[in-house]
């Protein structure tokens, strides 16, 4: 990571997104991390708007990225593992999209979706098409790394090697 | 949400409209509140010159992983200049979430 931020775990995810964003959408105003859904109005009563919105955070599903195009909302997922669940939650966030407050302000607006993933496949595709989820292949050279590795997590080679690693960190000390 | 000693403190829930000149990774001995053992880690430090269309001389740092990850692409060439960052802080602890809203800075 060049921000040497990264130790053992890696956010790759994030930092996908995030680039991602950047590379295709720097034109638009954009979003990463956003909560989506209601405020249930009996908190939001009692609470005030402000206080439910910190209450209720950790309850609320996040989408990892949101675009307001001109007349859409692009609602993006973005995923390197488990890449059949991020297709299969977006149709379910974006049904939460046009009662989400924090979208209030550039309502009304369609709802459009993209998987953003580092790798394929044809099944994927298939999947895509049904979910009306338009998929795209972003991967940049630093994350070809982290797609290689997951292809090859389960094979000897690899196991040795990142045990290897490992050892070595552990052996020189590195976080 | 305020500037203590600097710093830009975010309230939690309250959305900060910042823009960045610049940025280091710092390397900080950090305590851990909750095993009370020392330990280092790297800390993103940006240079803020507004905050909420205000001028302000402050920096805005994190420890987050996921937080700077958000950040880092733009980090190459200094492209944050380019843009004005709204970050909402929730939550406490290891449930604390960042939401981050990215506008062309006009």
């Amino acid at each position: 990571m060049s921000s040497g931020m990264a130790r053992k775990t890696r956010q790759v995810e994030t930092r996908m997104v995030s680039e991602y964003l950047l590379k295709n959408y720097s034109e638009f105003p954009y979003m990463m991390n956003v909560p989506l859904g209601a405020l249930p109005s009996d908190i939001l009563e009692k609470e005030g708007y402000q206080r439910a919105i910190k209450l209720l955070r950790p309850f609320r599903p996040a989408v990892d990225g949101v675009v307001i195009l001109p007349a859409h909302f692009l609602v993006i997922e973005a995923k390197v593992w488990n890449i059949v669940n991020g297709l299969a939650k977006l149709p379910l966030y974006r049904s939460l999209v046009p009662i989400t407050p924090e979208l209030k302000q550039y309502m009304p607006r369609d709802v459009i979706m993209q998987l953003v993933v580092g790798w394929t496949n044809g099944n994927l595709e298939v999947m895509a098409r049904e979910a009306d989820v338009e998929l795209k292949v972003f991967c940049p050279g630093w994350l070809e790394e982290v797609v290689e590795g997951m292809h090859n997590y389960w094979t000897r080679e690899y196991r040795e090697l990142r045990e290897k690693k490992l050892r070595m960190r552990e052996y020189f000390g590195v976080e | 949400m305020g500037v203590l000693e600097n710093y830009v403190i975010l309230e939690t829930g309250i959305p900060t409209r910042l823009h960045f000149t610049d940025h280091r990774i710092q390397r900080r001995t950090i305590t851990d509140p909750i095993t009370g053992e020392a330990g280092s880690r790297n800390v993103l430090v940006l240079e803020v010159d507004r905050m909420d269309g205000r001028p302000v001389i402050a920096k805005y740092s994190t420890m987050s992983e996921k937080h700077a990850a958000q950040f880092e692409p733009y980090l190459e060439e200094k492209r944050y200049r380019d843009y004005e960052f709204t970050i909402t802080r929730t939550g406490e602890g290891f449930l604390t979430q960042y939401s981050v809203s990215v506008v062309p800075k006009t």
